[in-house]
């Protein structure tokens, strides 16, 4: 189907076929998802590419579409995601409270996605990204807690907020809702005033310094195969306001004549880079495996901003790159702790162990996605990381350039740990009647680990279609060939180094069989200095992995929560105010007030 | 002049191979010989003069390891009670093939000062085999140093076997193990 | 591409030939300033040669994927390593970033198989030898960056070319604090003491080798050998003006490894948390002086 209106429309109504479906039977409705979504895929994916989509309206009132290479790249990755986490419902459904409404959110919230990427409009966009927020409100809280999903509608509404703001002052200016229109009419004060009100946006969305709180807390609690849409695909709703405030309105401020760059994008550099290393600093101390890599979204998310702010063409294909890239990981990361949580019923690193003799494809799954997170050749990560760093060389930006090489240095000990802790390490008694995942769940695995392959490997075909995106922003693309990607300062062949490490690995292989066969020993068949240990337990070390480093900051660690915490708590007290002033129990108070503020409010509109 | 005749080349079996590779490997390992050192008894005060400047047992290419599993050579210096001999039989079972035992001093022999002690075992190849025993109370690094190079001779006329010999009599050894030891239920790492 | 290929296991052996023979002299070297007599100049070569001759034991198919990945991940940053000028196997790829990254997959194998065999004491040394590596690496990376951004190249040869062709100005005379910087945190990456926490055979019991025996040991001596090879020739390429022929590039890598082996030998450990406030404090302090100046004010000897 190649009209965008009727694919939401699609969605919406499979969305209530598939509420029904799940109220008779949770497996059926899953598996109708499965293919809704599908169709949803197929369909982007075989009109889309060639800009071939169906914009017309004709039945929605109010809402107009239209087609751009940035708004689809995002639609088709995140459309993705969806697809590889709608395998997993059929596994996880039966056993959340409100089973039956959650296919139907979840399409919902997918049908927002598409209209939000496909709109040209400010209000219908906000409208699709209430229609987001709202339906993915109710699916958060059937994970573990509650608060999560207030944590998380807290600061999505800050964020909305602030874009609501941002889009009436366009509005103000240029006198048209049009996006395009809009944002280039902006100029002088008013520009930077929607800029910052629109990086607010983006910083709530993308879970970036300071506004970073609820990442953790809602991509932790989360339902299982919630939290990888959470990290992978909604979080990058964030990047693409970023983009709209970053490039599309970047207002003319000062110039830091030494990296050549606007004091507005600078500061979001910086603020990015607080970003990465407080996310890399919280995923090393962080013990349960979900939460740890909700912080490596958030540094990520910081690798993002970085990268949009540096303006030139190198720096914007880093950054697109790197949200395909970490899309894919950090679903594929997401996912493979899903299928352990399901297996063992907890994600706490301290309680699990040696998963890798029970689900070795999981494992693997892991293994792919992390070192493509951790940005290691032969990767997707890698590539977009290149990119970066050379764009943050070539501008000699050394402040920025300190975090975003702690950010990837760093992400090796976090991504570490959940291998180590969780399925290296010694074989957990209580463990040992582990099954690998179903088959229906190793499908989208496969895939991942594929396509993160894929990424890393030709990433040609892809850079190709990122130049059209950078072209349509107004900048030069990168020089891609098939094999070899030219940056500023020298050139990468993906392929080649794929080939060297295949040929190494080959070259280890052989020195490894040639070699005497080694005797297999038992796990507990440990040196031990020659004690006796009978318990594996003893011998997992899992608590506190990196306890020296951690030592380090300990004291350091939460005076962002405690910020919050203050601010909420000031907040309350204002409420309570508002509450003693205006809900007083006696009614004549009640009143006065209304008719108080009815008469200001009509004071003002006279004058 | 060369012959014209034609003469078949010998084919060697794999066994013949196999020794050959044998011969070579044991040049590597007689000179690259890593140690275990078991420091159970008064004996262990004297390998650190053979290690250090004075007498240098690295130039013989050896040198003290962490683990067993790296280690080539058990150094069981001094007297075994009852309790350290489990946990070396332990270590001696997780090194890697081939491995070798050095018993230092007159303890590993027959038991020394401490012969009539219950607590101590009195012949150490009772329980694993060994390949050089260094006597005296203590030996000086002298005769140390000229233990090792006994044990490379040996290794060298392919008579250091006692892995082999282990792994042949694994039951005998295992019986006099469990004569001496008594076989012990283990409750946590603290109890026996 | 074959020929390039081969030609790239040709670097990769020579890098472990070379790196074992001057380890091995390190080490006589080594015994001499302890007033001892010293191994014989080849004792690396029979210790890995035993190594690999010996039956081992194994936990498990992890334990030997993991040094396969590692051993394997090394051998291929290797082949990118150019030697001299000219003398390389993949023309216009030596970028740096190649060397950072692809010979972090075979920390990343070695540290697998490490923990995938259930010891604990692995389990630490690899923490230990991630903490180190986070702790180096930001501000050699600090310093890279300026030369890059100075020689506005990432390849290694062109960063070469770029000091021979202003009169052989190394980057260590250029750039003398960051040249400071790049060397303490070439002690880090070989391991050496003070920087030695991971392995610390009395402490950890050998950190991540633990475990290992026979060939799984002998193999990841080989990696190390040609990892060592490739640190030092980064060093040796990004400080010391690279070589234009082979002899240069040997008494370059001769001096720069016995420089760092003789300061390991009179030093004693630092704790894992020490190395992390070492490292963030003076070396990063520096490496950000040097690139502000360089960068920012173009003051450049």
């Amino acid at each position: 189907m190649a009209s965008v209106e009727l694919l939401i429309l699609f969605l919406v109504g499979a969305g209530v076929i598939a509420y029904i479906l799940t109220r008779f039977n949770t497996f059926l409705g899953s598996i109708f998802t499965i293919f809704a979504v599908m169709f949803v895929f197929v369909s982007l994916a075989g009109y889309g590419f060639g800009m071939n989509m169906d914009t017309t309206v004709n039945i929605l009132p109010g809402i107009s579409f239209t087609e751009t290479y940035l708004g689809f790249y995002f639609a088709i990755i995140i459309v993705f995601v969806y697809l590889m986490v709608s395998f997993f419902h059929p596994y996880y459904l039966s056993e959340y409270k409100y089973k039956n409404s959650y296919n139907l959110l979840f399409l919902l919230s997918l049908a927002g996605i598409l209209g939000a990427f496909y709109t040209d409009n400010f209000l219908n966009l906000f409208f699709f990204f209430e229609l987001i927020i709202w339906t993915t409100m109710f699916l958060i809280p059937q994970g573990k807690s509650k608060e999560a999903a207030v944590s998380y509608f807290g600061f999505s509404i800050a964020g909305s907020v602030a874009m609501l703001i941002g889009i009436f002052i366009t509005y103000n200016v240029s006198g048209t809702f049009s996006i395009y229109q809009g944002l280039a009419a902006l100029s002088g004060t008013n520009a930077i005033f929607v800029f910052v009100l629109f990086i607010i946006a983006a910083f709530a969305k993308l879970g970036s310094f300071p506004l970073h709180i609820w990442l953790p807390i809602a991509h932790g609690n989360a339902p299982h195969p919630f939290s990888p849409v959470l990290s992978g695909a909604l979080v990058k709703l964030g990047a693409f306001i970023g983009v709209l405030a970053l490039i599309r309105i970047a207002p003319a401020t000062g110039l830091f004549t030494a990296m050549d760059l606007p004091i507005g994008q600078y500061v979001v550099a910086i603020l990015g880079s607080m970003s990465i290393v407080f996310g890399t600093l919280m995923a090393i101390k962080e013990d349960d495996a979900k939460k740890l890599l909700a912080y490596s979204s958030m540094s990520h998310g910081g690798y993002i901003l970085v990268a949009f702010s540096i303006l030139n063409g190198i720096a914007f294909a880093g950054g697109f790159y790197h949200i395909l890239a970490h899309a894919l990981a950090s679903a594929g990361a997401f996912m493979a702790i899903a299928a352990v949580a399901r297996a063992t019923g907890t994600t706490k690193m301290k309680e699990l162990g040696g998963m890798i003799h029970k689900m070795p494809i999981t494992y693997l799954a892991y293994l792919i996605a992390i070192i493509s997170m951790a940005g290691i050749p032969p990767m997707g990560g890698f590539i977009s990381k290149w990119l970066i760093f050379q764009a943050v060389i070539d501008k000699g930006m050394i402040f920025v350039g300190i975090a975003v090489f702690f950010g990837s240095v760093g992400s090796f000990l976090y991504v570490f740990r959940p291998l180590a802790a969780l399925f290296l390490g010694q074989e957990l008694t209580e463990y040992k009647k582990v099954k690998e995942a179903p088959l229906l769940m190793l499908i989208p695995t496969f895939i991942l680990m594929g396509l993160n392959v894929y990424t890393g490997v030709f990433p040609g075909g892809i850079l190709k279609f990122i130049n059209n995106i950078i072209v349509e922003l107004g900048y030069t693309g990168i020089e891609v060939s098939t094999y070899e990607i030219n940056g500023t300062n020298g050139i990468l062949n993906p392929a080649l180094i794929g080939l060297i490490f295949a040929v190494g690995s080959g070259i280890a292989f052989l020195i490894f069989i040639v070699l005497k066969k080694s005797r297999k020993v038992e796990l507990m068949d440990t040196y031990t200095a020659a004690n006796f240990v009978h318990d594996e337990h003893l011998l997992h070390y899992a608590v506190d992995f990196y306890a020296p480093l951690e030592r380090l900051y300990e004291k350091q660690s939460n005076w962002m929560t405690k910020f919050y915490t203050a601010l909420a708590e000031k907040v309350r007290e204002l409420g309570k105010l508002g509450k003693y002033l205006f809900m007083s129990k006696n009614i004549s108070t009640t009143v006065f007030w209304i008719v108080a503020i009815i008469i200001f409010l009509l004071w003002g509109e006279v004058l | 002049m060369l012959s014209t005749k034609y003469t078949e080349k010998t084919k060697l079996t794999k066994d013949e191979i196999d020794r050959k590779w044998w011969e070579v490997g044991d040049y590597f390992r007689r000179n690259s010989l890593w140690l275990l050192m078991y420091c159970t008894g008064c004996c262990a005060v004297e390998l650190p003069p053979s290690m250090t400047s004075a007498y240098d047992m690295e130039r013989l290419g050896m040198g003290p390891m962490a683990t067993p599993r790296q280690a080539d050579i058990l150094l069981v210096s001094g007297y075994l009670s009852l309790k350290t001999l489990r946990r070396l039989i332990y270590t001696y079972e997780q090194m890697s093939e081939p491995k070798y035992v050095i018993g230092l001093g007159s303890c590993p022999i027959n038991g020394g000062i401490y012969h009539d002690s219950h607590a101590v075992i009195n012949q150490l190849d009772q329980y694993i085999p060994v390949d050089v025993y260094v006597a005296g109370c203590m030996p000086n690094p002298e005769s140390i140093l000229n233990g090792f190079v006994d044990l490379m001779e040996s290794i060298k006329n392919k008579t250091a076997n006692s892995w082999k010999k282990y792994r042949d009599n694994n039951e005998w050894y295992k019986q006099n193990q469990k004569d001496a030891l008594g076989e012990v239920i283990i409750h946590d790492e603290f109890h026996e | 591409m074959i020929l390039n290929i081969l030609i790239g296991i040709g670097i990769a052996f020579f890098g472990f030939v070379l790196q074992t023979s001057i380890a091995g002299i390190n080490r006589k070297i080594v015994g001499r300033l302890q007033k001892r007599h010293g191994p014989r100049w080849y004792q690396e070569f029979i210790d890995i040669f035993k190594l690999l001759s010996k039956r081992s034991i194994t936990h498990g198919w992890i334990f030997d994927f993991g040094v396969i990945m590692a051993l394997g991940g090394i051998i291929a940053t290797a082949m990118f390593m150019p030697l001299t000028n000219n003398f390389l196997a993949f023309e216009n790829f030596d970028n740096f970033f190649i060397f950072v990254y692809l010979i972090a997959v075979g920390m990343l194998g070695m540290a697998m198989s490490a923990s995938g065999s259930g010891n604990p004491w692995a389990s630490i040394g690899v923490m230990r030898a991630l903490t180190t590596m986070l702790a180096y690496e930001v501000p050699f990376l600090i310093v890279v960056l300026t030369i890059i951004n100075l020689t506005g190249n990432s390849s290694l040869t062109e960063i070469m070319l770029y000091q021979q062709a202003s009169g052989n100005n190394w980057f260590l005379i250029a750039l003398p604090i960051g040249g400071l910087v790049g060397f303490i945190a070439l002690m880090g990456m070989l391991g050496k003491k003070p920087f030695e926490t991971y392995v610390a055979p009395a402490e950890i019991a050998s950190g991540p080798m633990v475990e290992y025996g026979g060939k799984q040991l002998g193999m990841l001596f080989i990696m190390n050998e040609i990892s060592a090879f490739i640190e030092v020739s980064l060093f040796v390429h990004l400080f010391l003006g690279g070589a234009t022929n082979i002899f240069e590039f040997l008494i370059k890598y001769f001096v720069v490894y016995t420089l760092a082996n003789l300061i390991s030998s009179v030093n004693g450990r630092f704790k894992i948390d020490q190395v992390v406030k070492f490292f963030y404090k003076w070396p990063l302090i520096m490496a950000v002086t040097q690139a502000v100046i360089a960068i920012y004010f173009g003051w450049v000897i």
